[in-house]
């Protein structure tokens, strides 16, 4: 099973990320602060980090940028509720698996993760 | 004369006297008077020659008149007589000498030895105490001449003296009476026109030709510099009139200040310049004359020759003459050329300004205080399928076509009456079309400060007006897109965070019919997200009518390889 993070400045979207996956037995580990998730990673590899693009104080393509250059290994879903060509350009280009728009539903977020963490590209 | 009685003598005398004073008034051509005498003298006073010749008071020389009985060898030696001899005549008195062929001394023997002249009386002629000249009679046998014979010759060449100076000035008075009809041929001629190239033309060639000289130049002062320039010549080779200019020279300098000069030696005289070019063009002597109009020298008139001339008191009187009559038609030819460029200048102007009025693309149209139109360009003219003719006098009511649907008053009548500028955009329909049109409308004012005209000008705006429109609803349509798509993004978290929670709770439940509750709540989210997917990917909108006056919009998703709509 996975260890997976998941980041949204919305908490309850990350409670329900957990509850969805922790039921697929993966562990998550959920933030609201964009520094919080980082310094986690930075201790603790992790196999996926669920991201939304639209956070706190920096964008999830930078915390993106960032976890990558401490874990170029981690795979990535991003999580955006409203998609744009230049997010989904950048994003790609950092190494993200997915790019989903919200709202997703749980059938479709289990079978995404499976298939990431399954080693498929989309 | 021996053997004669004194009697019979002096009625000899008395009968040639009178002879030669009949010959002498036949005549009044002092050149026939002379050669008349010359002719005549020998026989009457038993010598075998005779001369006259006339003191030439430019050079103080004798040059020959008329001679009788001689060799032109003779005639041509260098000198006349003796210094002696000429001493006593310019001191008016007689001289009478034989054995001149035998003088060793003298440098005039030799010549009177090879004529074979023997004796010479020598008289001068004098006219009111003044010698004018000297006449010889010469013999070829040796001959004393009486006390009596040389007192009579004497009386002779006074009487000579007479006749020659009567002669002269009838001359004179024939040359003035001449000179008066050319000043008044010349100042017809020039007067009757305005041209100032024929003016000058004029003068230059008709005026030497008139006194028999070579060349004539007019020089005029220009009214910009204040210095004289050529402005026109005839009988001078380009050469001579491009030496350089003359403004230092003596004889223009007097001449500039209103007096003649006249220059007898004109390659050796220091009042005129430019000495080897006079050598070379072969001048001899200059007349300068002032060129007047009232009291102020307009410019220099100079008559040049080929001989060295004595210019006479009525030659200078009459080309000054000529030169005042021709200064009036020389300032009018002048002033008329002036109108001319002015004239010029203004049709350059107006053909100019034309240009740039017709080059426009606005339509320009000028009416008068009565709103009668006095102008159009060619744009309008064109625009409204019009000619001028049509068009000028109009009433700009009759002729415009885009008097205001409103029912505004006239701008231009507005403009008319109040004096001040007026700009509008004014919506006209044409062929069916909106046409938006910028009208600016300018008063124009006479001296007195009342409203004299009015321009309009009319620039079609539509495109420009269009173009205004599209970018307002490009930038309504980008508001209310961003909008939507901020709207969608805030509200997809949570609507993720409920839908994700409530198919959570949905999977716990047994219950068929809560179940088929938490459907219904999962539908409407899902209705909730297809909403918002929407909001996020719309490309344009329509308005459509709600209840009373309350609109809401339609939302346009993008429609495969079509155009995006509003």
């Amino acid at each position: 099973m996975a260890e997976i993070i998941a980041l949204d400045d919305v908490y309850d979207a990350a409670i329900l990320i957990k509850k969805i996956l922790t039921k697929k037995g993966h562990t998550v580990h959920t933030f609201t602060e964009e520094e919080e998730a980082v310094d986690f990673v930075r201790n603790h590899p992790v196999d996926l980090a669920i991201l939304d693009i639209k956070l706190k104080k920096m964008s999830g393509i930078e915390v993106l940028a960032q976890l990558k250059k401490i874990q170029p290994t981690m795979r990535a879903i991003m999580l955006t509720g409203y998609p744009t060509v230049e997010t989904a350009r950048d994003a790609i280009s950092l190494g993200a698996n997915e790019y989903c728009i919200k709202p997703i539903d749980k059938e479709e977020l289990e079978d995404k993760v499976s298939r990431v963490l399954g080693g498929e590209t989309p | 004369m021996s053997g004669v009685t004194d009697q019979e003598r002096e009625r000899g005398y008395l009968e040639i006297f009178q002879e030669v004073a009949r010959l002498i008034s036949m005549v009044l051509d002092p050149q026939q008077v002379m050669d008349l005498v010359v002719r005549r003298l020998p026989e009457l006073l038993e010598v075998d020659a005779a001369t006259i010749r006339l003191l030439d008071t430019g050079t103080n020389t004798f040059v020959l008149g008329a001679a009788h009985g001689l060799s032109g060898e003779y005639l041509s030696r260098g000198v006349i007589d003796t210094r002696e001899v000429m001493d006593m005549l310019m001191k008016g008195r007689p001289v009478a000498k034989t054995g001149v062929d035998a003088d060793p001394e003298d440098r005039f023997s030799d010549e009177a030895a090879r004529e074979g002249i023997q004796s010479v009386l020598s008289l001068p002629i004098l006219f009111q105490e003044h010698i004018i000249g000297l006449m010889r009679l010469l013999t070829r046998q040796p001959r004393e001449f009486t006390p009596m014979e040389v007192s009579f010759a004497m009386t002779l060449a006074e009487q000579i003296g007479v006749a020659i100076s009567n002669g002269r000035l009838f001359k004179e008075m024939e040359n003035q009476v001449d000179f008066l009809k050319e000043v008044h041929e010349i100042s017809r001629l020039v007067n009757s026109t305005l041209d100032l190239n024929v003016i000058l033309q004029t003068i230059v060639e008709r005026l030497p030709a008139i006194m028999g000289m070579k060349a004539c130049t007019i020089r005029l002062v220009q009214p910009e510099t204040n210095q004289l320039e050529l402005a026109a010549a005839f009988g001078l080779s380009p050469e001579y009139l491009e030496r350089g200019s003359i403004r230092k020279e003596d004889s223009i300098f007097k001449a500039l200040k209103g007096e003649p000069v006249a220059v007898y030696d004109a390659p050796n005289d220091p009042r005129v310049r430019y000495h080897e070019a006079i050598r070379k063009e072969g001048i001899k002597s200059i007349l300068a004359v002032p060129i007047k109009k009232g009291s102020e020298v307009i410019g220099v008139l100079r008559l040049l020759t080929t001989e060295h001339h004595c210019f006479t008191a009525s030659e200078v009187t009459f080309a000054s003459a000529v030169a005042e009559e021709s200064g009036s038609a020389i300032l009018n030819g002048l002033t008329f050329r002036k109108i001319n460029l002015l004239f010029q200048q203004i049709e350059e102007n107006e053909r100019f300004l034309q240009t740039i009025m017709d080059s426009l693309q606005d339509r320009i149209i000028v009416v008068d205080d009565k709103k009668r139109v006095v102008m159009v360009n060619k744009r309008f003219l064109e625009q409204e399928k019009l000619s001028e003719q049509a068009l000028l006098g109009r009433r700009y009511d009759a002729i415009i076509p885009w008097i205001s649907a409103d029912g505004d008053a006239c701008p231009v009548a507005r403009v008319l009456a109040a004096g001040e500028m007026l700009s509008r955009t004014d919506r006209h329909q044409h062929n069916g079309e909106t046409q938006w049109l910028e009208r600016s409308i300018f008063p124009i004012f006479d001296p007195a400060g009342r409203v004299e005209y009015a321009v309009e000008t009319v620039r079609d705006v539509t495109s420009q007006k269009s173009l205004e429109q599209e970018q307002l609803a490009r930038e309504k349509l980008a508001g209310v897109v961003e909008m939507a798509g901020t709207v969608a993004h805030e509200l997809n978290s949570p609507l993720f965070a409920a839908m994700g929670m409530a198919q959570l709770v949905r999977d716990e439940i047994e219950n068929a019919e809560l179940r088929g509750e938490m459907e219904i709540i999962l539908r409407n989210m899902r209705s909730m997200a297809d909403l918002t997917r929407k909001m996020t990917e719309m490309t344009g909108f329509a308005s459509k009518d709600y209840v009373g006056e309350a609109r809401i919009i339609e939302l346009h998703e993008p429609v495969p390889n079509g155009r995006e709509v509003l």
